[in-house]
């Protein structure tokens, strides 16, 4: 007589319990979701647009709508690449990505002409050491390649002089590094990618 | 005799059992975030909102948890307050959201939440349970605000992004990292403990 209330309470109960509360909290959690995917994913886009424009040099309103508008307007979208018109000609802007210290950096390179000095650089995504290595997203980081040559050399930071120097991120070294590798592949792999290897 | 119980579930955990300087939880993420007053403040407002919403919920189910897979069921509403913070932070505050990273994600690890589910909730009724969540997320907030405010300014010669101290100024680059952090919290906890605490026992 006693064994069955015993066994829906320590057994059935339970169960039913954790798998009402799962499907209440699944339930809730995705429905915001839904609701706000739209959203979500539109500022994915508009991050995306901005490390291109960042990329090639142009100049924008840093608001979604500005961002659209200068994308529309002054990128051209290639097969696996975009182009804009520099001063200098035309721009190439190639998406490219490796190791980091923590995971991927993918960063949008921006080309001259000549496919070798760079007009821009912005970082998509990243996930280093945030107040370290994740400085690689501050902008007087990126902006220094602006208008350099590769191969660069990493020196200390606040001591970048010469035409192929740039600074490193002091207690970065290793992120320092990674990003140096991925910025010195860049006019070979643009090379690749704009003739679609 | 109400009124007093509700004074008191509020101001003991800004306190005299403060989460951070008294019960000593949650310095994980005290020393991750705390090198940014920007960052420090979302996260702590994501912990705030998380400790106040669960210990709420939790209560209200105090009586028909099943106590064996309790502390599932707590990880299970505790995760989702932190999803509902993560899925708002990307879609509102995108800019935010990239800088924080994976610590929105790690507020579920926060031992503060936890701790004032069991210790608290599971025992007081939900607005009870909603007020110490509140205070301990504040109580919490306060004490990372003062650590960020320490760390930013010496470590990189600004506050909230903007350069304070002027060019003479040296970056301690080490109060950035996480030994920054060990340093100004356990000098924080040193000094609380000598100077106010002892005088209110006394």
């Amino acid at each position: 007589m006693n064994a069955q209330p015993t066994f829906y309470r320590e057994r059935i109960y339970p169960l039913l319990f954790m798998f009402i509360v799962t499907f209440l909290c699944i339930l809730l959690t995705a429905g915001i979701y839904l609701l706000t995917q739209d959203r979500a994913s539109a500022n994915e886009l508009s991050f995306t647009r901005r490390a291109i424009l960042q990329a090639g040099g142009v100049s924008f309103e840093n608001t979604t709508a500005g961002i659209e508008l200068a994308f529309n307007e002054k990128i051209v979208v290639e097969d696996g690449y975009y182009t804009t018109q520099g001063p200098e000609g035309t721009r190439y802007i190639i998406p490219l990505q490796g190791p980091g210290l923590w995971g991927t950096i993918a960063i949008m390179v921006g080309l001259e002409e000549d496919m070798k000095t760079f007009s821009g650089l912005a970082i998509v995504s990243q996930n280093e050491t945030p107040g370290l290595g994740a400085r690689i997203e501050e902008s007087w980081f990126t902006g220094q390649f602006q208008g350099k040559t590769a191969p660069f050399v990493m020196v200390e930071e606040g001591t970048a002089s010469a035409q192929n120097e740039v600074d490193a991120i002091t207690g970065a070294t290793r992120t320092s590094e990674y990003f140096l590798n991925l910025t010195n592949r860049a006019a070979d792999d643009a090379q690749s990618i704009i003739r679609g290897e | 005799m109400a009124k007093n119980t509700l004074r008191k579930t509020f101001l003991e955990p800004l306190g005299k059992n403060n989460p951070v300087f008294v019960q000593i939880l949650g310095i994980c993420s005290t020393l991750a975030v705390t090198n940014k007053l920007q960052n420090t403040l979302v996260m702590t407002l994501g912990v705030m909102f998380t400790t106040a919403l669960s210990s709420f919920t939790l209560s209200l189910l105090r009586n028909h948890i099943p106590s064996r897979i309790r502390m599932m069921v707590e990880t299970m509403i505790i995760a989702t307050f932190v999803i509902i913070v993560d899925i708002v932070l990307k879609a509102f505050y995108p800019e935010m959201w990239k800088q924080l990273g994976p610590y929105v994600g790690l507020i579920i690890t926060n031992c503060i939440i936890m701790g004032r589910v069991e210790a608290f909730a599971l025992q007081n009724k939900p607005m009870l349970s909603l007020v110490d969540g509140l205070a301990s997320g504040l109580g919490y907030t306060y004490v990372l605000l003062a650590i960020a405010f320490v760390r930013e300014l010496l470590g990189t010669g600004s506050l909230w992004g903007f350069r304070i101290l002027g060019s003479w100024w040296t970056n301690w680059s080490i109060m950035i990292m996480p030994p920054g952090g060990f340093f100004v919290l356990a000098i924080l906890i040193w000094v609380i403990r000598e100077t106010i605490m002892k005088e209110a026992k006394a």
